[in-house]
């Protein structure tokens, strides 16, 4: 099983750290992986802006990077869901079949689903509020989204419960849009602005220090407006909890 | 970089107390749907099932709007055709004048709203009269529905009272909604008993029977149409369903999904003219028939105009009803404001982070969201792309699709301390505005793993 | 062109795939063990009252004791003792106005939701919504789990309207707050009998329409 790391563009620069605990983690799982050299992006910033076509060359690029691999693991749920979705769509009016779609994963859907570990070995003695970003839930059903009569799951939950020491919680507003959104948490910003303040609230009204989610995108948001605001909580990607002492 | 839509929501937010209570309000409204669905096991095999009815019945309008036909007329009923919004307001107008109406009073209606009829009447002398409460306020106050279904949920308890100081005499200082709402009541009344026509819009039509069907929560639509024996109902030909079976679908999730409810307080069957009376019933097209071309966004026709959409939409909640320039807010006014005009109304597809909640919230699986997105790639043909946005958009791609320079401006940006020239533009301003822009690592995740840092930490370990 | 023709013609232009009617007839569907105990459950969750009729005890008595100070009480059942007036006696339906109770009678209820199928079978249909109090006859025999279920017994029904009643009318137009009696009744008892004919052979109105 060969898996090739996908590390989308804020990652790559804003987040290396979460690149770094993504791998560490997959390989302390026992996972042959690797990182194709000189990924971009996904292309879903302009597609999401209605610059579809622009997304084009990107989703050939990407699914040639992949090629060779069995699996794309990647610790952004969005970007995942993105390429999952819509690079299918994208590539069909090229002609090309997308092959990169169905062996997408988020890298928490894919530890849960495919390496089904029944131990990971870290400890993280913290207090944790789970983000359940909206293309996780509902693009990638990585948790139950809260508008559907389904029964509740959440595969994050599930993960950071095998971690030594936790404290798991979930905001009231389980699974409400933080407000990034890309293009639109500036085009809307008085709304995001807003939107992304209850969010945090809603996070610090659990009592948890931290912040956790599969998202590095809503993270930096909610990050934007702890820092404005001096607000008491952090901000924390999920691979980094589950490497912490892998 | 701003739209119409950016602009008026954040003049709605600069109430921050209004608009938190707005955005609590109805959120509770959306926790309340939650808890009332999750009591119906099937739920989502209603959804289904409904969705697919109206998939059905829409792709069947000219069988079922023929059937419907023939059995309204055997019961009695005179149909009319619309074609757009002057035909049906000239046709109730026509009604209206041939009996000398000068009263008229009216239950809430979508279309009517849609099509401007009570300006097209009033401008013509007829004193229309709605009947829901929070239309009615909103008559009086001369101000438009900022929700389908919750008309007035952006007016406070003292601007009612002080309205129905004036109005009805109500007593000065008294905002208790129970004493407002009864004092309309009994001023709403006298105005019921004297109407000499009634009008009433439909939540569905069924074309088995050739009943309209019209669920409300205060009977306003029932006390309004038993008194007069002029009665007219109209209706926008995606509101036909083949038969009642279907009802026992659509009927299960609409007050659930709408207010909460079980079912609404009246769901009400209306077949034949009264006795000695007429009954009117106009069937409007008014652009739908054309949406029918349109695969990608047929299932804008699905809606029962439910407003769930709106409740749980982070967007809609924060921003209000009138900060969308087509009558029907939040995300299922994008996308029918979208198909009746797109040149006019696309300034409100800014207004969805793609969170996707509608889409799920959706009784009838309208894909909401995903149709935003597909309306949002037709702006640039269209001529109304953001030229911020565009160049942005551009710039990004330009850098993505060519590695090397991408990771050059990743290697530039922790020098300059700020973004990558392609995010300038205004973007900075605008994350600036209550947010910290985020810092670039003193170095990528590329650059890391070309010197071997990342597998040589996984290595010396 | 008539608008008739305008319209079909568009429709036949437009109309892209066709889909086919779904079965609805087979989907699961919510079932109470006790669809009494249920109905009498969401009628209160619904604003309204329930109540089972009790052996030999007399609807009229029932009504009274509810509402003693009820001045005009409306019914056209012959077993209504207690109605002060018929209604199917006045000329004009504006008559109506000031009824306190009208006591009238249902053919379904609905277990999942409290609402009660009343099929029109007095002259002037507003007695069901301008009276303050509206007191409905129900079979208990006759409720059914949900609306699929109550809708298969309307298949075929002949009526000239026909309403699904839910409790009070009701509203929340003003800042959310719920309100009972917006315009139709502002409360609403069920008594649940055991047959009909308690009630008399009300399946026969004295008026057709």
């Amino acid at each position: 099983m060969k898996v090739g790391l996908f590390i989308p563009c804020y990652i790559n620069a804003i987040y290396p750290n979460v690149g770094v605990a993504s791998y560490r983690l997959l390989k302390s799982l026992g996972v042959d992986v690797d990182y194709p050299l000189d990924q971009t992006c996904c292309g879903q910033p302009m597609a999401n802006a209605g610059f579809e076509d622009e997304s084009m060359k990107l989703a050939l690029r990407f699914d040639d990077l992949f090629r060779e691999y069995d699996y794309i693991v990647g610790p952004s749920a969005s970007c995942v869901a993105f390429v999952k979705e819509n690079h299918p769509g994208i590539l069909k009016k090229e002609g090309h079949v997308c092959q990169s779609a169905g062996k997408i994963y988020d890298i928490c859907e894919f530890i849960h689903d495919i390496l089904k570990p029944s131990k990971i070995h870290a400890r993280f003695p913290h207090k944790v509020s789970i983000h359940n970003s909206c293309h996780g839930v509902r693009e990638l059903l990585i948790s139950a989204p809260t508008e559907l009569n389904i029964p509740y799951y959440n595969k994050l939950r599930d993960l950071l419960n095998l971690v030594e020491g936790i404290e798991v919680f979930e905001p009231s507003h389980i699974d409400e849009c933080c407000g990034f959104g890309g293009m639109f948490a500036v085009e809307e910003q008085a709304v995001s602005v807003c939107m992304g303040r209850d969010k945090v609230k809603d996070h610090i009204a659990t009592g948890a220090e931290y912040i956790v989610g599969a998202d590095s995108s809503c993270l930096m948001h909610m990050q934007g407006v702890i820092k404005r605001e001096h607000l008491p909580i952090q901000i924390i990607h999920i691979v980094e909890i589950l490497a912490s002492q892998s | 970089m701003s739209t119409k839509h950016s602009k008026a929501a954040e003049k709605f937010l600069q109430d921050s107390k209004m608009a938190a209570w707005h955005n609590e309000t109805l959120w509770m409204v959306r926790a309340k749907r939650d808890k009332m669905s999750k009591e119906v096991p099937e739920w989502e095999e209603l959804r289904n099932k409904a969705c697919e009815l109206k998939l059905y019945s829409n792709s069947h309008l000219e069988e079922l709007l023929l059937e419907f036909e023939k059995n309204a007329t055997a019961n009695g009923a005179i149909v009319h055709w619309a074609k757009d919004a002057d035909e049906y307001c000239a046709i109730v107008y026509k009604i209206l004048n041939e009996h000398n109406v000068h009263h008229f009073i009216k239950s809430k209606s979508m279309l009517a709203e849609e099509c401007g009829l009570n300006p097209f009447l009033m401008e013509r002398g007829i004193d229309v009269v709605e009947s829901d409460l929070g239309e009615r306020i909103l008559q009086l106050m001369h101000l438009e529905p900022s929700h389908i279904v919750l008309p007035a949920i952006h007016i406070k308890r003292e601007q009612v009272g002080e309205l129905f100081e004036k109005e009805m005499g109500t007593e000065k200082g008294n905002f208790d909604p129970t004493y407002l709402t009864h004092a309309a009541r009994k001023n709403l009344r006298h105005l019921f008993l004297n109407a000499e026509a009634a009008m009433t819009g439909a939540n569905f039509a069924v074309a088995s029977t050739g009943d309209i069907v019209v669920c409300t929560n205060e009977g306003n639509a029932d006390m309004g149409t038993s008194y007069p024996k002029l009665n007219i109902a109209a209706f926008g030909m995606e509101k036909i369903v083949p038969d009642l079976d279907a009802l026992g679908v659509f009927t299960r999730l609409l007050a659930r999904s709408a207010t909460g409810q079980p079912v609404t307080t009246y769901t009400s069957h209306y077949r034949r003219p009264r006795e000695g009376g007429e009954y009117h019933i106009i069937i409007v097209d008014n652009g739908r028939s054309a949406l029918l071309s349109k695969p990608d966004h047929i299932k804008t026709l699905n809606c029962i105009r439910c407003g769930a959409c709106m409740n749980t939409c982070p967007v809609y909640r924060r921003s209000g009803g009138y900060s969308y320039t087509y009558f029907i807010p939040g995300p299922i006014g994008i996308n029918l404001g979208m198909a009746h005009a797109p040149e006019k109304y696309y300034d409100n597809l800014s207004a969805c982070s793609l969170c996707m909640s509608c889409s799920d919230v959706c009784p009838v699986k309208v894909d909401l969201a995903e149709q935003i997105y597909k309306w949002r790639q037709d702006l640039d043909g269209l001529g109304k792309a953001n030229t911020g946005k565009k160049i942005m958009s551009g710039g990004m791609k330009f850098l993505m699709e060519r590695p090397a320079l991408f990771n050059a401006a990743l290697w530039a940006a922790p020098v300059v301390n700020g973004l990558p020239r392609f995010m300038k533009y205004n973007v900075l301003d605008d994350w600036g505005k209550g947010r910290e822009l985020p810092e670039f690592a003193s170095e990528s995740f590329n650059e890391m793993w070309k010197k071997n840092k990342v597998q040589g930490k996984e290595e010396s370990k | 062109m008539s608008s008739r023709e305008d319209i079909l013609a568009s429709i036949r232009q437009h109309t892209q795939t066709r889909y086919d009617q779904p079965d609805i007839a087979d989907m699961k569907r919510l079932s109470y063990p006790d669809k009494i105990e249920q109905f009498c459950a969401i009628s209160r969750a619904v604003g309204g009252t329930a109540v089972v009729l009790g052996e030999g005890e007399d609807v009229n008595a029932v009504i009274r004791r509810t509402y003693p100070d009820a001045m005009r009480i409306a019914s056209v059942l012959p077993d209504i003792s207690c109605a002060t007036f018929n209604p199917d006696n006045l000329d004009d339906p504006k008559e109506l106005d000031g009824t306190d109770v009208a006591v009238v009678k249902g053919e379904i209820g609905v277990a999942e939701n409290g609402a009660i199928w009343i099929p029109q079978t007095v002259k002037y249909k507003a007695i069901y919504f301008i009276s303050e109090k509206l007191v409905i006859l129900l079979n208990r025999n006759k409720i059914v789990d949900t609306m699929y279920d109550a809708y298969r017994k309307l298949d075929g029904q002949e009526y000239q309207f026909g309403t699904f009643i839910s409790g009070p009318s009701k509203t929340a137009d003003i800042e959310q707050a719920l309100v009972m009696g917006a315009h139709g009744a502002r409360d609403v008892l069920v008594i649940l009998t055991n047959t009909d004919n308690e009630m008399g052979d009300i399946l026969q109105p004295p008026w057709r329409y």
